[in-house]
């Protein structure tokens, strides 16, 4: 029954979850009411160890299966023991953060996954959609391994199920227009 | 031109300093040293030699989440634990972190080991075997052994104890320990017992011994351990119509081992020790007497080769039972020799010393030594040995040892083949 409860909030899809806004030539979204540095994986990092997040974020226009634009990032998150303050490197272009709190640095990953504009067609419905999953340990490790992140490793990650022990959050936008978005 | 090469130059440091950064720098504790590596339970792991050395390179560099994940992956493989994680905890500065391991042995949490097995083909075959349960900071240990090689009797039995292995602080463990044993004497003894009562035997030769003791053990600075408490013995006599006798006596311990790395190549590693144990009529007991003993070894390994010197000496005042008295010519001291030969009722004197050289899994030993009873002018006694030896380690846990000892010895040449582990 825990399990399910589990499944049931893991997959939980709400077009009131995620919302899209633009900035410049990039459409950037928001996601307030995830937290994903919670629970096991918080007292983890108040451990001191760090714990990578996979993003996967498309924008589909038309219909909700016509993706047209896409972006995968992970983000790397840790929490230093003595100044009791979280960190987040964006593997791939090594973006790190400051010093944040827990919500600034879930607003940091969020904030640091965005998708061009040019790739996006006016004038048409759109949707967005974001994945969130925590890395596996043996993912984790061949990814470290590589000199940088493999965009293909994580296409091959997100084109599969989450395994069960696998903490991930599924939220989609309501329909928009990329002319009604605040820049 | 020069500007366009300034600029790759600088972008190129750019790339390689982002490389290093992605490979050590994902996590921010990164910039810590690491202050100590150990176990939050406070435990005393049976762990390889090779394992405490990973441990103990990690001592001193940064914080290196693969390297510390690494070695909790061997910890669980070594330690057949249900999974082994870890966390840092702020050290003593501000700059460092300690890393502390937790071990989840699954529902069972129970360690099997062998403190020691040996075989001499003089003395026959010595065997213990141990069983520890641990429930959170309590740990209960079961054991039987037959051991013919420590002392002048064989003695084989059950010992159990329970720890508390923190009391507050992890600097205080209490300890609570109850042996039951069954005597058995070799016939020389029995012939030196009818031969000689004169000696300074507390008691003679005694069936059985009951033993309870209670112990605390202070870290008064690591790696210095105090260990005090209360021995309670009773004896039990051949003649089941003779009275027992108690041997009930005040234990202390004070204790210091260190290792240093010096180089990735080259290691020291110092255990000294030093052990009193006084049985006063204030106790109630029936033998009074004191003993004293200290050890100390040193080991100095550098690549595949190492030397180990060792040194044991002590002297007891009083008429001490068989148990406590000084044995020479088993499978550590004077290998080659028979301690039923040098003397059957053990010594109330005894000095020893021990150097050891080994290259890769070869081993050559010098021990002389002498033991002899206070009054008496003590004799001087060699023997050298060939064997080998599992793995590099400076007192390695785990080791297995083959060798061949001899006697030096006018006359014949008599060799002792000896075999075992943990020793």
């Amino acid at each position: 029954m825990a399990l399910l409860c589990f499944e049931l909030f893991a997959l939980s899809v709400s077009s009131e979850d995620l919302f899209a806004r633009r900035a410049a030539d990039q459409l950037h979204i928001l996601a307030p009411r995830l937290h994903f540095l919670a629970g096991k994986t918080l007292q983890r990092l108040h451990d001191g160890l760090s714990v990578p997040f996979d993003f996967h974020l498309t924008i589909a226009a038309g219909s909700r299966n016509n993706v047209v634009a896409h972006s995968f990032g992970r983000f790397t998150v840790s929490y230093d023991v003595w100044e009791e303050k979280f960190r987040v490197v964006r593997l791939g272009n090594l973006r790190k953060s400051g010093y944040l709190s827990v919500n600034g640095a879930e607003s940091w990953c969020i904030e640091n996954i965005f998708v061009p504009v040019n790739a996006v067609p006016a004038g048409k419905d759109l949707w967005a959609r974001l994945e969130v999953r925590s890395a596996e340990p043996k993912e984790q490790s061949s990814l470290l391994a590589d000199a940088g992140i493999s965009i293909a490793t994580l296409i091959e990650l997100f084109s599969r199920q989450p395994r069960p022990q696998q903490d991930h959050w599924t939220l989609e936008s309501a329909p928009f227009h990329l002319a009604d978005l605040k820049q | 031109m020069k500007l366009a090469l300034v600029t790759i130059l600088g972008a190129a440091a750019l790339v390689a300093q982002d490389g290093q950064d992605q490979s050590t720098d994902l996590n921010v504790n990164s910039r810590y040293t690491v202050e100590s590596v150990s176990f939050a339970d406070q435990r005393h792991y049976r762990l390889s030699s090779s394992v405490l050395e990973e441990m103990r390179r990690l001592v001193g560099s940064r914080v290196n989440d693969e390297a510390v994940k690494r070695l909790a992956a061997r910890l669980r493989s070594e330690l057949r634990a249900h999974d082994v994680t870890f966390r840092l905890a702020r050290g003593g500065n501000p700059e460092s972190v300690k890393v502390l391991f937790t071990v989840d042995k699954g529902g069972s949490n129970f360690d099997f080991s062998i403190p020691k097995f040996a075989y001499n083909s003089r003395q026959g075959w010595t065997g213990i075997g141990e069983g520890t349960a641990t429930v959170g900071a309590n740990a209960f240990t079961f054991g039987a052994l037959t051991d013919g090689d420590t002392l002048a009797e064989r003695f084989s039995g059950v010992k159990t104890k329970y720890e508390r292995l923190a009391l507050g602080t992890d600097r205080i463990h209490l300890g609570f320990e109850f042996d039951a044993y069954h005597e058995q004497y070799n016939q020389a003894t029995l012939d030196a017992l009818e031969n000689n009562p004169s000696s300074s035997l507390g008691a003679g030769a005694y069936r059985s011994r009951l033993n309870f003791e209670p112990s605390a053990t202070f870290v008064l600075a690591k790696p210095l351990t105090l260990t005090v408490g209360l021995s309670f013995e009773q004896l039990q006599p051949q003649l089941s119509a003779a009275r027992s006798e108690s041997a009930n006596a005040v234990i202390n311990t004070l204790r210091y081992h260190q290792r240093w790395q010096l180089s990735d190549a080259t290691k020291q590693d110092l255990d000294a020790g030093y052990s009193l144990r006084a049985a006063t009529r204030l106790l109630g007991t029936d033998l009074a007497y004191t003993r004293h003993a200290v050890n100390v070894r040193y080991g100095l390994q550098h690549d595949r080769q190492l030397v180990e010197v060792a040194l044991v000496a002590g002297l007891i005042y009083g008429r001490a039972p068989l148990f406590e008295r000084f044995v020479l010519g088993n499978s550590a001291t004077l290998r080659g020799w028979n301690k039923y030969d040098l003397d059957p009722l053990g010594g109330n004197r005894m000095v020893h010393a021990s150097v050891t050289y080994g290259y890769h899994i070869m081993r050559v030993f010098y021990d002389t030594g002498a033991i002899w009873d206070q009054g008496r002018t003590p004799e001087a006694k060699h023997s050298a040995g060939i064997g080998i030896a599992s793995g590099l380690g400076i007192l390695q846990k785990g080791a297995f040892l083959l060798a061949v000892a001899f006697p030096m010895r006018q006359g014949h040449v008599d060799p002792v083949f000896i075999a075992g582990m943990n020793f």
